[in-house]
């Protein structure tokens, strides 16, 4: 297609397919959170059609491009919309490294006293401000009678505002897995260097390097989510078990999401799609993976360090 | 020469029956559906304030028990934030944005089916919500914990979800407007031959994409706290309610100013065209739209200063949401400026775009006495309050999207509509508008407070004046509604510029423009004789 | 003085991945290998700053969620 037409789609079933896949999603999710016995399979359902969907949609998109449909015009479109869909995804992140910082700052210590100290002098009086702790067990919840437990509770409710013994030790796993992404970062820039330079076998390379060192991450990453639940850092454990694992999971989720995007990208070089001249898809894949590498960076300074 | 050639059934005009409208990629037809849902759901978010109205015709409980009061209120406030006057605006700007900017169509047509079609699909899961045990939400449309968590009934999970879906489609329609207005635009436009409502636009998109994704880490951080035991807003836990209302308003205060900076675009096309003057100072408005723009994202705990925060904290925030009065300010003494010694004349969308201007200024000022702080623990969540951001969203977000459907119907349609009818309307639906909503800042400062089925017998009188007053606005939407569909149906046919001194692109297209906008992009000469900024 | 010195870097690689952004929308040659350089620049400060901070928690610079760590635990016991 020349430079000078301007290029309109026919029209699509994918968007409706998407919404119905979607919605069926979250119905299915709302249910199965409110016990329904089948909310689980229509959820799954949801997700088939949207792994459909996606595959459709996205497969079409692909053809069209290497047959050779799409002008410049059409690819610039496709840069500013996934550019700004990453900005989109920094703000959503924002919001939850926000609620981390609000309570680092802010709620904890308010709730310890620290400031005018309005909030909570009777009301807590066994409470203790510290990071790494608090949990909450419903009132009623059934302690065994005479129970002595180890971390600080409201006198007679069961109410514990304190467990597991510390943080997660950031040496260990978590720096081994800051150390797996990063490396993954690199072999992805040495890939983006093969490509431009036209060296099609290093490509190859060094995106399965890079995908199998995604893949190693997420290893490690479910690893040491079973040592955390074992220690006792749940998603119960008050607000530092809320944010560790809302921040490392759904940045998690983005990882998983990047492997396949990656997957997909190797299949596209060993088709040969890309040119050294041409490759959108492959830029707007790994700028996405360095996007997640550089959240999990913050991840690790702000949850595990400082 | 530049053409644009796709699919064959584009060449002749849209495919036929409904299936046009499911798998449609033009941003006319995409245009339509969005404009037509907003209008059903401003139907059914009116029939809720009529029940909200009704039960308030007199203190006492009438009609209804006090849980369904607050469900009514609260979907109300969310159908028509999220439905009606958003979907509206995007309607909009798909139908007049590549017409403005000398496009085909939208930069991303596939998306922009799917962001029009999630909506459906968000709605009926909002909506049901009433049909199930425990009813609907009914905690207000800010939705503050604990209220929304640990008191909520477990149709909050639906309305979550809803509220995931609506952000999806807002964020895929910005994107898509951004990358429209940036790479679609006629090579020959620079950025300040830009008609304003495209600025207003531009600049509303990116506060979509800031704000939006927060909305969802908020709404996701509440179903993690209903559902699996995390502790974000719960004291007991180490978390906070109102860190709930910080994420809540971050979102919440650029989303105010999503429903109005379109609303500043379309009346800066209306009043110069009826005061046959040239836009008073059009850079400015540019730039004071970015400057609200800006602003809209470090002012958001105004909303919040009766929570307990640190003085130092509210003396900031009061002093910010001041300066958003300077470039408010500006926008309305440039339209006032430009009405200066024009030769005006009141058709139907000037009427409404006047009005606009005087009306929303009344709220813009119960804002400015809302955003200081001494004053705002006197009014805070009152009937003032309920006053001042009626008078923002109704006559000011809802009125210039009338103004606009009455402005450019002609072009949609290639028809006109009723003159005479819709002057009758216009004055029925001022009138009552004000006699609804303006004893309600009396109430207010009275002390009646907002979201209650019931009241003492002093606010007696004033409440009954409101309702009535709401009766009568309501019913002058069937009005509106035979106005439009008799101008499309049996409208006298028009010419391309039924307006004889509007200005932009859109006006050289045919009667009811063609179904893909320009297929060639406009010459430099006519970009310019149809420009603002001149 | 440390935990300055990882923001500053933090807001660095931040700017170097924004500027590679802006690389990828210009597309062509030259928004190619604007992306590539600036995407180079920030993998490098990130390797730096992660062995940064691994040193620096190491000569006991930084310990890790230092602001409240020392909170005394106390024995409560629970009696029906």
């Amino acid at each position: 297609m020349s430079e000078q037409e301007y290029y309109i789609p026919h029209g699509t079933y994918w968007p409706i397919i998407g919404s119905i896949g979607v919605s069926t999603l979250f119905v299915g999710f709302a249910n199965q959170m409110h016990g329904a016995e089948w909310g689980g399979s229509v959820m799954a359902l949801g997700f088939a059609i949207l792994v459909f969907m996606m595959f459709g949609w996205f497969g079409q998109v692909v053809n069209e491009s290497t047959n050779g449909i799409y002008n410049k015009q059409v690819d610039r479109s496709f840069r500013w919309g996934m550019s700004w869909f990453i900005f989109s995804e920094v703000m959503f992140f924002a919001a939850f490294f926000g609620a981390l910082f609000y309570a680092r700052q802010f709620s904890v210590p308010w709730l310890g006293g620290e400031g005018n100290n309005i909030f909570t002098p009777d009301l807590w009086n066994a409470f203790s401000a510290s990071w790494h702790q608090m949990a909450f067990l419903a009132p009623g919840t059934e302690l065994q009678s005479g129970t002595v437990m180890s971390f600080p509770a409201i006198p007679d409710t069961g109410i514990v505002t304190a467990t597991p013994a510390d943080v997660v030790d950031p040496w260990g796993l978590p720096a081994l897995n800051t150390a797996l992404l990063l490396a993954s970062g690199v072999t992805l820039t040495f890939a983006h260097h093969a490509l431009r330079a036209g060296h099609r076998n290093q490509i190859v390379g060094w995106l399965v390097a890079t995908i199998a060192l995604g893949a190693a991450f997420l290893g490690f990453q479910i690893m040491e989510y079973g040592h955390a639940y074992q220690d006792g850092l749940k998603l119960t454990s008050g607000i530092y078990g809320s944010t560790f694992y809302m921040l490392t999971g759904f940045h998690g989720f983005h990882v998983t999401v990047g492997v396949i995007m990656l997957t997909v990208i190797l299949y596209r070089v060993q088709k040969g799609h890309f040119t050294a001249d041409n490759h959108f898809g492959f830029e707007g894949v790994a700028w996405y993976w360095h996007f997640v590498d550089v959240v999990w960076l913050g991840l690790f300074v702000f949850v595990y360090w400082l | 020469m530049t053409t644009a050639t796709a699919s064959h059934d584009d060449h002749h005009g849209p495919e036929k029956g409904l299936m046009r409208w499911v798998k449609t990629t033009n941003h006319k037809d995409i245009g339509s559906l969005y404009l037509w849902f907003a209008f059903t759901m401003l139907l059914v978010g009116g029939a809720f304030a009529m029940g909200i109205r009704a039960e308030l015709l007199q203190p006492g409980m009438q009609l209804m028990e006090p849980q369904f009061f607050n469900q009514l209120t609260t979907m109300h406030g969310l159908i028509m934030v999220f439905g009606a006057i958003m979907p509206a605006f995007v309607g909009l700007g798909n139908w007049l944005i590549p017409m403005m900017i000398g496009a085909p169509d939208m930069a991303l047509p596939r998306m922009n089916n799917w962001s029009f079609w999630i909506l459906p699909f968000a709605g009926a899961i909002l909506l049901s919500t009433f049909f199930m045990e425990g009813g609907a939400p009914a905690f207000g449309w800010t939705f503050y914990a604990p209220l929304s968590t640990t008191f909520a009934p477990d149709s909050t999970d639906f309305f979550i979800f809803a509220v995931h879906l609506l952000g999806f489609s807002s964020i895929m329609g910005a994107i898509n407007i951004i990358a429209t207005v940036l790479n679609m635009r006629a090579p020959e436009m620079k950025l300040m031959d830009m008609p304003l409502f495209v600025w207003t636009w531009l600049i509303t998109s990116f506060l979509l994409i800031g704000a939006m994704p927060v909305l969802a880490g908020a709404v996701t951080m509440m179903l993690t706290d209903r559902n699996f035991g995390t502790a974000f807003f719960d004291a007991t836990g180490g978390g906070d309610p109102v860190l709930f209302q910080h994420i809540f308003w971050f979102f919440g205060h650029p989303e105010v100013y999503i429903m109005i900076l379109p609303a500043f675009g379309v009346v800066s096309h209306i009043i110069p065209t009826f005061a046959r003057k040239p836009l008073f100072g059009y850079s400015s408005m540019v730039y004071a739209t970015a400057s609200i723009a800006f602003l809209s994202y470090i002012v958001w705990a105004h909303h919040m200063f009766l929570t307990g925060m640190p003085v130092a904290a509210e003396l900031y925030f009061m002093y910010a949401t001041m300066l958003i009065a300077v470039p408010t300010g500006v926008k309305v003494f440039n339209w006032i400026a430009t009405m200066w010694r024009g030769s005006m004349t009141f058709e139907t969308p000037m009427l409404w775009a006047v009005s606009f201007v005087f009306l929303f200024t009344i709220g813009g000022f119960s804002g400015l006495m809302l955003g200081i702080v001494p004053a705002d623990i006197q009014y805070h969540d009152t009937y003032f309050v309920v006053a001042h951001f009626h008078y923002v969203l109704v006559t000011g977000a809802l009125w210039a999207i009338i103004a606009a459907t009455f402005y450019w119907l002609p072009k949609w349609t290639g028809r006109m509509y009723n003159e005479t009818l819709g002057k009758v309307h216009f004055w029925w639906a001022v009138i009552s508008v004000n006699v609804l909503f303006f004893p309600q800042h009396f109430l207010g400062l009275a002390g009646m407070p907002r979201r209650i089925p019931d009241y003492s017998l002093q606010f007696a009188d004033f409440n009954l004046i409101s309702s009535l007053g709401g009766f009568a606005f309501g019913a002058s939407f069937i009005l509106l509604t035979y106005i439009v569909i008799d101008c499309v149906r049996n409208g006298k046919p028009c010419g391309s510029r039924p307006w004889e001194s509007a200005k932009g692109l859109e006006w050289t297209l045919e009667p009811k423009a063609q179904y893909h906008s320009f297929n060639t992009p406009p010459s430099r000469a006519l970009i310019e004789a149809e420009s603002q900024n001149s | 003085m440390s935990e300055v010195l990882i923001v500053v870097v933090i807001i660095a690689i931040l700017i170097a991945l924004g500027f590679g952004l802006i690389g990828m929308v210009k597309g062509g040659k030259q928004g190619s290998d604007k992306m590539f350089k600036s995407l180079v620049v920030r993998i490098t400060l990130s390797v730096v700053l992660f062995i940064f901070v691994m040193f620096a928690g190491y000569m006991g610079w930084i310990t890790p969620n230092t602001i409240m760590l020392d909170a005394p635990t106390v024995q409560t016991s629970v009696d029906k």
